[in-house]
């Protein structure tokens, strides 16, 4: 069983195979009740032998797929002739000329593939479609898309009336040649348009009003699309309107579906952006109820997908439309409903023969497309980029729809201005994400299996295992006993530096998943005195800290505390921990360390003994202006600024004393210093920076009240620990320890995402 | 030196459905101060032809941007010019596959009776080229 075949849900029982390649709209109806969305490349290839395999891998995808065949560019402008002289030559054609081929060959490019779990649909773009709808059929296919004004207006010189024409004995045709059981299906390409820069209720108009021509021309089945554009809140207005004009125009009878096209427009070059542009189609895609999605490739800016970019991109958008749930909204009368169905009546007050209307409202300018410059479209309307993104009428001609009120009449666009309205998507995509703050990680993690089978990772984690060896063998050496922290609790380290908990559904409690396990170390000092964790920690930290190589999502800590201790014991015990780890990988893992390419030298200063310096963080901020750089004195250093001291040290350093507000409550306020906290972070030497974070803590019950409202939490929140505290914590000091900076640090990697085997940068989506 | 305004007929050539580039030159070519006539994309040659002894334009501006320019461009200015039309022609754009000027094509153009080509994003080269055609045709009428 394929991939596709195991994801996709069951044909219904209807006793035994079902041998005819599956109704189109049927599958994705029963794709729509499985909750899946149905994702379908662009696809086609001349070579039947090359089609047939696109289209198999296209099923074995890891996604609920249907296949496409895409027509060349010759059997789409009706030039049979050139489409076999190009074959004859063995030219390369930009499609599959299904019309040159006899309709045996392409039933037995089909046979095996599509079935009535695979679904494959012809895509072409001819104003003239007979003889691509008499090949599609022949060969036993029975869906197709297109329409008489989305196929004729943005490509081709075919005057409008001939294409309407065309069309009307096009689906006519496809009726006919596809007759019950088999179940025709069209799809209306009139939401997309010039791809780019029609305001989306002149597109939800036309691609209705199109899905209603071939209803009225005889098909029963129909997919309405739509384009995205360029503001995810107007695009999922589109695509409720769309639905909502749909059950009020077409026929009740009628099967029908949304497909939304990811972005048609100029794409991004990026490899980052193409595939977040991507994503955020699937996402709208399920968000707004669409059906079906036609993906883009990262490739497409440069050239022709391969099948492989092909289903990269079906895979990509499956597994983003899997993590996004359909909000319920009613359609309401949004904006873009509200003129697209002005202008769907103003078409149909034309007179009960659609065609002859459609023609009418273009002579006219009721619908005129903006920027299109066909003959027969009016060439009067213009549209704009508003600054919130959505796009909007400047000029309207003779359109049943008012300009957008604040629109800049008055300065009409200009060449420079078109152009950077053409490019607003790809640029912002490809400039996305910011570049990383104090980026000293030009490259992300490789694909999972890629990154768990590299040199690099089991070097790293040979060192860890050792790391984590050294620390236990230290600890318990100390009197230190380990537990196992909790995972999640009804309330969680409040931390810092703009991290969030994750929230998990316990019994129906609100409860996160650990940031760190602090509250739990305090409270145990009950029955452990000296206590650690290795504690596994999830922290939603802001995507801007994705660049700075120090921060994971998913990471561990050397979870320290002990009771009765001030802030000096605790540095005692984490410059010991320190300096016994790295003296124990040195002689248990030299060589690996070596082939990382560190060298005992760089930890000389490190293992030479005697106490770690101090220095209070107003030094510290002292220090960094002297190196030129701004440091706040009431927060947090900064991390440019801290890799600017850690990269000044030639061995380890403690900063103490941060003020108040920059840490979390359990921080000990200084009895003698309001405002300052006694505590610390470790900072590692040659700009691997902080290691550890530590404090005296606070046990006293009104204190951490106290402290808990300075910092806006609700000490309801803490009621278990609060609790504990008014019967009495012990008094104690303690430190945690990032498990993966101490492994960068031992191994000199140049990020923390090359000494996690599963990373999770912020702000990326990774399995 | 007055310049005056140019009647300037624009064109896709006959297998480029491209718009958006002729979208945007029509534009610059009125922000210039100069008519704009636009005949979109996919303009056979017969069509070009016609256009251009009903509207009696100054200057034709062909572009291309699907890598068949020199080809169809070269059937363009040919057609042109065996119909007896004198009036400059300039072709721009992405005028081959390879992604960069040829310039034996080029030489074949300009043989043709093409008066200039221009490489693609060289809208510098073809606003100054406006500008000399426009205070010529000052002098001319003077």
């Amino acid at each position: 069983m394929t991939a596709a075949a195991a994801l996709a849900p069951s044909p219904p029982a209807t006793g035994g195979p079902d041998p005819r390649p599956g109704s189109f709209g049927a599958f994705v109806a029963r794709c729509a009740a499985a909750g899946q969305l149905v994702v379908q490349p662009r696809m086609g290839f001349a070579d039947p032998e090359r089609m047939r395999d696109g289209l198999r891998r296209t099923k074995a995808a890891a996604a609920t797929a249907a296949g496409t065949l895409t027509i060349d560019s010759y059997t789409r402008v009706g030039d049979r002739a050139a489409a076999r002289a190009a074959l004859a030559e063995g030219a390369p054609l930009n499609g599959y000329p299904i019309a040159a081929h006899p309709a045996a060959r392409t039933r037995a490019l089909l046979a095996g593939v599509a079935d009535a779990g695979f679904p494959v649909q012809v895509r072409h773009g001819s104003a003239r479609p007979e003889a691509i709808i008499r090949a599609l059929t022949a060969a036993g296919l029975d869906a197709t898309e297109g329409g008489p004004v989305s196929y004729c207006l943005p490509y081709d010189r075919t005057p409008l009336a001939e294409s309407v024409a065309h069309w009307a004995r096009g689906c006519e045709l496809l009726a006919t040649l596809a007759p019950a059981p088999r179940t025709a299906h069209l799809e209306t390409f009139g939401g997309c348009m010039l791809g780019q820069l029609a305001p989306p209720g002149l597109l939800v108009a036309l691609s209705l009003l199109e899905g209603l021509f071939f209803v009225r021309h005889g098909i029963r089945s129909v997919s309405l699309s739509y384009a995205q554009q360029t503001h995810p809140g107007q695009d999922a207005e589109a695509l409720r309107a769309l639905r909502r004009l749909a059950e009020e125009f077409l026929p009740a009878g009628v099967d029908r579906h949304l497909v939304l096209y990811t972005y048609m427009g100029v794409y991004p070059r990026t490899a980052h952006g193409a595939t977040r542009l991507l994503e955020d189609s699937a996402r709208l895609a399920v968000r707004a109820g669409a059906e079906r999605l036609i993906v883009k490739t990262a490739a497409e800016a440069h050239r022709i997908p391969t099948v492989q970019e092909n289903v990269r991109a079906l895979e990509t958008a499956a597994a983003a439309a899997a993590r996004t749930t359909p909000e319920q909204a009613d359609g309401g009368d949004s904006e873009v409903y509200q003129e697209a169905r002005r202008f769907v009546e103003a078409v149909l007050d034309l007179g009960d023969d659609l065609g002859r209307a459609l023609r009418t409202a273009f002579a006219r300018g009721l619908l005129d497309v903006p920027y299109c410059l066909h003959p027969d479209n009016a060439g009067r309307s213009r549209s704009f980029l508003d600054p919130g993104g959505r796009l909007r009428w400047s000029d309207t001609g003779a359109m049943p729809v008012a300009p957008y009120a604040t629109s800049s009449r008055r300065t009409p666009l200009t060449a420079d201005g078109l152009l950077g309205a053409l490019l607003t998507t790809s640029s912002r995509y490809d400039s996305d994400p910011p570049a990383p703050e104090g980026a000293d990680m030009e490259h992300t993690p490789p694909p999972l299996g890629t990154h768990l089978a590299s040199p690099t990772l089991r070097s790293a984690m040979l060192v860890q295992q050792e790391a984590l060896y050294a620390v236990r063998e230290f600890l318990r050496g100390q009197g230190f006993t380990e537990l196992l922290p909790p995972l999640v609790g009804p309330v969680t380290d409040p931390g810092g530096r703009g991290a969030k908990a994750l929230d998990v559904d316990y019994y129906g409690q609100p409860y996160k998943l650990m940031t760190s396990a602090i509250l739990y170390k305090q409270a145990s000092l009950r029955g452990f005195p000296k206590l650690f964790y290795i504690a596994p920690n999830v922290r939603v930290e802001p995507p801007e800290t994705a660049g700075t190589g120090r921060h994971l999502v998913e990471f561990h800590q050397i979870d320290v505390e002990l009771a009765g201790a001030s802030r000096e014991d605790a540095q005692a015990v984490a410059a010991g921990l320190l300096t016994h780890v790295v003296e124990h990988v040195w002689s248990a893992v030299p060589e690996v360390l070596r082939e990382l390419g560190r060298e005992e030298m760089d930890f000389a200063e490190l293992l030479s003994g005697g106490k770690f310096d101090s220095c209070t963080h107003a030094e510290a901020v002292a220090r960094l202006a002297g190196h030129g750089h701004t440091q706040s004195p009431d927060a947090e250093i900064d991390w440019a600024g801290e890799k600017v001291l850690s990269l000044a040290a030639d061995r380890p350093f403690f900063i103490d004393d941060y003020p108040k507000g920059s840490r979390g409550f359990y921080d000990r306020e200084d009895p003698e210093r309001p405002g300052v906290l006694r505590n610390f972070d470790l900072i590692a030497h040659g700009g691997y920076g902080e290691l550890a974070s530590g404090s005296e803590r606070e046990a006293d019950y009104a204190a951490l009240v106290t402290r808990m409202r300075e910092s806006g939490e609700n000490p309801a929140k803490y009621a278990w620990y609060l609790e504990l505290a008014r019967e009495g914590i012990a008094s104690s000091a303690g430190f945690g320890m990032g498990l993966q900076r101490l492994v960068r640090f031992l191994t000199g990697l140049d990020a923390l995402w090359q000494v996690s085997a599963y990373p999770k940068l912020p702000g990326v989506i990774a399995p | 030196m007055r310049r005056r305004s140019l009647d300037i007929l624009l064109a896709g050539t006959a297998s480029d459905s491209h718009t958006w580039n002729l979208v945007y030159l029509q534009l610059f070519l009125e922000e210039r101060g100069h008519r704009v006539g636009n005949l979109g994309p996919c303009v056979p040659d017969p069509l070009l032809v016609r256009e251009c002894a009903a509207r009696r334009p100054q200057l034709l501006v062909l572009a291309s941007v699907n890598g068949h320019g020199y080809r169809d461009g070269l059937g363009a200015v040919r057609a042109l010019r065996r119909a007896g039309h004198t009036l400059p022609v300039v072709i721009g754009g992405k005028l081959g596959t390879a992604g960069e000027a040829d310039p034996a094509q080029r030489a074949l153009l300009l043989e043709a009776g093409c008066d200039r080509v221009f490489d693609d994003g060289d809208t510098h080269a073809l606003g100054a080229y406006l500008d000399t055609l426009a205070a010529v045709e000052t002098r001319a009428a003077a």
